[in-house]
């Protein structure tokens, strides 16, 4: 799964995710992509999720980007302790995700079997999210009005 | 490349709210500026802008702009979509001489079939999807055409490989790779995908290609990097 492989700060606070992404919100480097359509913190776990959803649909050939990283430590309580005595052990690695990011991007398949294997991984994933094509390729029109 | 008319207003209101405003109308917020002109703030009906946009030249096309009576030559320069709908929130329109030479990107479209690439079981991996030429606006190819027939596993065409319209220069280094046929996961050293069914965080390294962290890394199958279970 991914993690950072070196932190400064061990633990984070939790911040906001108000308003929609400021960038990387287009597909850049495949023809296809999954574009989140809410807010959310997705795991280490559920991006690996979607990452395998999506290899094994396409089996061979195929190239796959990730474009999120869960750099963000989340921190939890061990069950049945006592509130206080400072914040909690880091837990999992979560990649903060605003609606617009482009999650996953695609290339070298056609493009109904690239739809069929990010709608799969689209399922692994905790939000609404959609199968995006790049502007301009596969007959989409370049600027959408 | 024929050029387009496109009716704008003037008067618009400023700041973001404004804007928003304009947009549920039906319109879309720009602003006209270049040579000695002082920047315009206008507003054009996104329908005419669809229509403007929309023919053969695409985002390249040049436009004869009419404000208040005058008409203006230009180009798109700056288009903002909406981050989730996709749509056109703001254009920059930059005056532009029809006589002198621009510096536009222009997307690359590749033609033809690599047979051998695909015979050997590989992908075409295209790495970049525009170049930037000089051209006059007239002269502007809607897209740079690249034969991929005889692109060989491994190999890669560089831009010098397109074919460049007369009146038009390369700006982007001729030397810039534009697709290589790639060997596809799972086929190297001739392992074969190796997902394994111990889930998520058991993926050995059966490819070499381990999933590089960060924006725009490619994920190989097998994630050498970063298998270790959560931290903490």
């Amino acid at each position: 799964m991914l993690m950072p492989r070196k932190v400064k700060h061990r633990k984070q606070q939790r911040g906001r995710m108000s308003g929609p992404a400021k960038g990387g919100t287009e597909v850049s480097f495949g023809d296809f992509g999954i574009q989140a359509l809410e807010p959310a913190w997705l795991t280490a776990r559920q991006i690996e999720a979607a990452r395998i959803a999506m290899t094994r649909h396409v089996r061979r050939g195929g190239k796959i980007w990730i474009r999120i990283f869960p750099d963000k430590p989340v921190t939890q309580k061990p069950a049945e302790t006592r509130m206080g005595s400072g914040k909690g052990n880091p837990e999992h690695w979560v990649a903060r995700v605003k609606p617009g990011r482009v999650l996953f991007e695609l290339s070298g398949v056609d493009a109904r079997l690239a739809r069929s294997a990010m709608e799969r991984a689209i399922q692994k994933l905790p939000i609404k999210a959609r199968f995006v094509i790049r502007p301009g390729a596969f007959g989409t029109p370049e600027v959408e009005v | 490349m024929s050029e387009m008319l496109l009716n704008a207003t003037t008067g618009r209101e400023r700041g973001s709210r404004a804007s928003r405003r304009l947009l549920r109308e039906g319109k879309v917020p720009a602003v006209l500026y270049g040579g000695d002109l002082a920047p315009l703030a206008l507003a054009v009906e996104a329908r005419d802008l669809r229509h403007a946009m929309g023919g053969d030249a695409g985002l390249n096309a040049l436009l004869s702009i009419k404000v208040d009576g005058s008409t203006y030559t230009a180009m798109a320069r700056g288009v903002q979509r909406h981050p989730v709908k996709g749509t056109v929130i703001h254009v920059d329109f930059h005056l532009t001489d029809p006589d002198k030479p621009v510096v536009v990107d222009v997307p690359i479209a590749l033609s033809g079939h690599a047979a051998k690439v695909h015979m050997a079981g590989g992908i075409v991996d295209q790495q970049i999807f525009s170049a930037q030429v000089r051209a006059r606006p007239a002269a502007i190819p809607r897209s740079l055409v690249l034969d991929i027939e005889d692109l060989n596993m491994g190999s890669a065409l560089r831009l010098s490989d397109v074919e460049v319209p007369e009146g038009v220069e390369l700006v982007t280094d001729s030397e810039t790779t534009v697709v290589v046929g790639l060997i596809p996961r799972g086929v190297k050293g001739g392992a074969e995908e190796e997902e394994g069914a111990k889930g998520a965080a058991g993926e050995g390294a059966a490819e070499g290609e381990a999933a590089q962290a960060g924006p725009g890394s490619t994920a190989g199958d097998g994630d050498g990097a970063a298998e270790a279970s959560d931290a903490g």
